[in-house]
């Protein structure tokens, strides 16, 4: 079984832009391009936190536009496959999809909540249409069952989809609950299952080798973890890892290693770490690019975030819902009789 | 389309029909019913019909009862005027116009386009149940009916066992009951209609079973192997496999294929089920190859960047030996020349 290889897929570029308010530039984009490819990355993936098209006032500005960000990535991979996070709203068809293309993006992840697959539809079969390899996303996965997380990853792989990725999108699952679903995954699907993890409670790296001892041929992750809220998978860890139990994965450790340390001194303000809020987040189930929102707008109300995001995970709330983070605030700080 | 490519297709019915078209000679001067007659397998049996018709002077009368006759008379426009085709535009669960004095009914009305059946499995199954449930109520009226041949699915007995080459008629398999898999769920439900009418009414209706097919008429946009390997290489992309490429699968030629409807509508015995399909599988890689060899420059051969090996549905091929035994049918088209035709059809009606 662990003979098999895994193929990498390293979102930094793109999960990693949560962390910085999507304020990545030309010149980090194209050094760390560099860095991975140079470590034989499988696939690198660029943009916006929220993926192509998803730059605006509510979601927040991306400093390097879609095109420029892309065309930059591009130039500087030779042997990596380049990517984008596609969610069909945010982008669309002709506004975004097809220039990206036309930019040279060879692996398109069309994402949705994990309940919604069916607008993944048009943008999974035009990218099919256009020859690029195409995969399916399904965000926030712990708010469903195995057995439904299946019927909705039928619907990407009837689409056109090649695999499909299962997020952990707020770092809440444990390596039982990743096993099950991969273990689901692979045995209804007859296309490739991928995992995306989140680190809020401490066992990104132990969730990713479940996922790959139950059969997932794609794991995500990125350098130094350099994501939303406690950060993603950790990489060159991740690398390592796989690695020292036996799966191949193509990648030049210490090669993988130096585009870490590199990610750590020119991408991030700040390493990310599991904060108190953070593994609240990751209990709570809640979006960990809730964070910074819920931190500011808890200190802004007197009350404790912790109390924010717990609230939030019982209301189910999902990314796109943020505005829902301010009335909880304020219904929890008029509970406390503070405001 | 183009008159080259009504040649072409004019040629491929002739090319079965050679020495054959005697086994139909009860569709002399009879009246056809083709109940979602605009799709691949209604258009193909539309022009084996013409052809009959044009060369042999059959005389059939066809009825094409369809919701997209519009499309149809745009697509085929060579079928709008001829004065032996009507086209009816009507929903298959709301027969309001059907022809009365029809002998043989084709009921083929169900859309096979798995990105329907995931995104809306409960209008799939309404057209396939509601849809098989009109038409035998509209069968138990027709005065004339001699055969009433249902469509179904090589899907019905759910996945192939890996100890059998096919999956013969009386495979005791069925499709895992939960949403993905309404098509085939709503079909086999379907056959057991038609048994019930058979039993209650004693409607003469028999069921084939089709698998996969191939040719001219197919829809590229259709997200299966054969057509995304063709509408890669036609659009000058490399051709990208989904997994492995081990997976295996057959393909029948649409003029076969119309053929084999006909053969089995005409010959066949009320409460029978035939297997519709090649027996002669392929993996996928080696379609991919296939395909490949008919274009100039020869396009790549993809993989996924994560293939995932084989799963327990890696094969599924049908048992013909019904079909040849008891019909006399087998593939008159083979593959390698099946996909040639096929590409070049397209690529007429591209250029």
């Amino acid at each position: 079984m662990r003979e098999r290889k895994i193929v990498i897929s390293d979102p930094s570029l793109r999960d990693g832009n949560h962390a910085v308010q999507h304020a990545l530039r030309e010149d980090q984009i194209a050094a760390y391009c560099k860095a991975a490819d140079a470590a034989g990355v499988s696939i690198v993936e660029v943009g916006h936190g929220n993926g192509l098209g998803a730059s605006s006032l509510q979601l927040g500005e991306a400093a390097t536009p879609d095109h420029i960000a892309l065309a930059t990535a591009r130039a500087n991979l030779i042997k990596s496959k380049l990517g984008i996070h596609v969610i069909p709203g945010f982008a669309t068809i002709e506004r975004d999809l097809k220039p990206a293309l036309e930019l040279g993006v060879d692996v398109v992840r069309v994402a949705s909540h994990c309940t919604e697959a069916d607008i993944c539809e048009r943008h999974i079969s035009y990218s099919r249409s256009m020859g690029s390899e195409v995969w399916g996303c399904l965000m926030m996965s712990h708010m469903i069952s195995p057995a439904l997380l299946l019927e909705q990853a039928r619907k990407m792989e009837s689409y056109g989809a090649e695999g499909v990725v299962f997020m952990d999108s707020s770092g809440h699952y444990i390596p039982d609950d990743v096993r099950q679903r991969v273990e689901t995954l692979v045995d209804g699907l007859s296309i490739a299952v991928g995992f995306h993890g989140h680190n809020n409670l401490g066992l990104a790296i132990a969730n990713s080798m479940a996922a790959a001892d139950a059969g997932a041929t794609l794991l995500d992750g990125c350098a130094r973890g350099f994501g939303a809220g406690a950060g993603n998978t950790q990489l060159e860890v991740l690398v390592a890892v796989l690695e020292r139990i036996g799966y191949s994965t193509g990648i030049d450790l210490y090669k993988m290693l130096d585009a870490a340390d590199l990610a750590e001194k020119i991408l991030m303000k700040e390493v990310p770490t599991i904060s108190s809020v953070s593994v609240v987040s990751g209990m709570a189930g809640v979006f960990s690019g809730f964070m910074k929102p819920v931190t500011r707008i808890a200190k802004e109300f007197n009350i404790d975030p912790r109390d924010v995001f717990f609230e939030l995970g019982r209301r189910k709330i999902i990314a796109g819902q943020e505005d829902i983070i301010l009335e909880v605030a304020k219904e929890l700080a008029q509970q406390a009789g503070r405001r | 389309m183009k008159l080259e490519c009504q040649t072409r297709i004019r040629h491929d019915c002739l090319q079965v029909l050679h020495g054959r078209e005697k086994a139909l000679d009860v569709l002399r001067q009879t009246n056809l019913v083709i109940i979602g007659g605009t799709g691949f397998v209604g258009s193909w049996i539309a022009e084996m019909v013409a052809t009959l018709n044009d060369e042999y002077q059959f005389g059939i009368k066809l009825s094409l009862i369809s919701r997209s006759t519009d499309q149809f008379a745009i697509r085929l426009p060579h079928f709008a005027h001829r004065s032996d085709v009507q086209l009816i535009k009507s929903d298959v669960r709301q027969l309001g116009q059907f022809p009365m004095d029809a002998d043989w009914v084709i009921h083929a009305a169900a859309n096979p386009d798995v990105r329907t059946h995931a995104s809306n499995p409960l209008d799939t199954a309404s057209v396939i149940v509601d849809g098989t449930m009109s038409v035998l109520r509209t069968a138990e009226r027709l005065g004339r009916l001699k055969k009433l041949l249902y469509l179904s699915s090589g899907l019905v007995c759910g996945s192939q066992p890996a100890s059998v080459k096919g999956v013969s008629e009386s495979a005791q398999g069925a499709p895992t009951p939960d949403a993905s898999f309404i098509y085939p769920n709503a079909k086999r439900f379907a056959e057991t209609l038609c048994s019930a009418a058979r039993a209650q009414s004693r409607i003469p209706v028999l069921v084939a079973r089709p698998f996969s097919f191939i040719g001219p008429y197919q829809s590229l946009d259709t997200p299966w192997a054969q057509t995304t390997f063709l509408s890669d290489a036609l659009r000058g992309h490399p051709i990208r496999l989904q997994g492995d490429g081990q997976v295996v699968r057959s393909y029948l030629y649409g003029s076969d294929a119309a053929y084999w409807f006909l053969k089995i509508l005409t010959a066949g015995q009320a409460g029978d089920v035939v297997n519709v399909g090649s027996p002669v599988g392929i993996a996928l890689q080696d379609l991919a190859k296939e395909v490949a060899k008919n274009f100039e420059p020869s396009p790549d051969i993809m993989f996924n960047t994560a293939p995932r090996s084989t799963g327990k549905s890696a094969q599924l091929l049908p048992d013909t030996t019904h079909a040849q035994n008891d019909y006399g049918l087998s593939v008159f088209t083979p593959l390698e020349e099946a996909i040639k035709l096929t590409a070049q059809w397209h690529a007429m009606q591209n250029n």
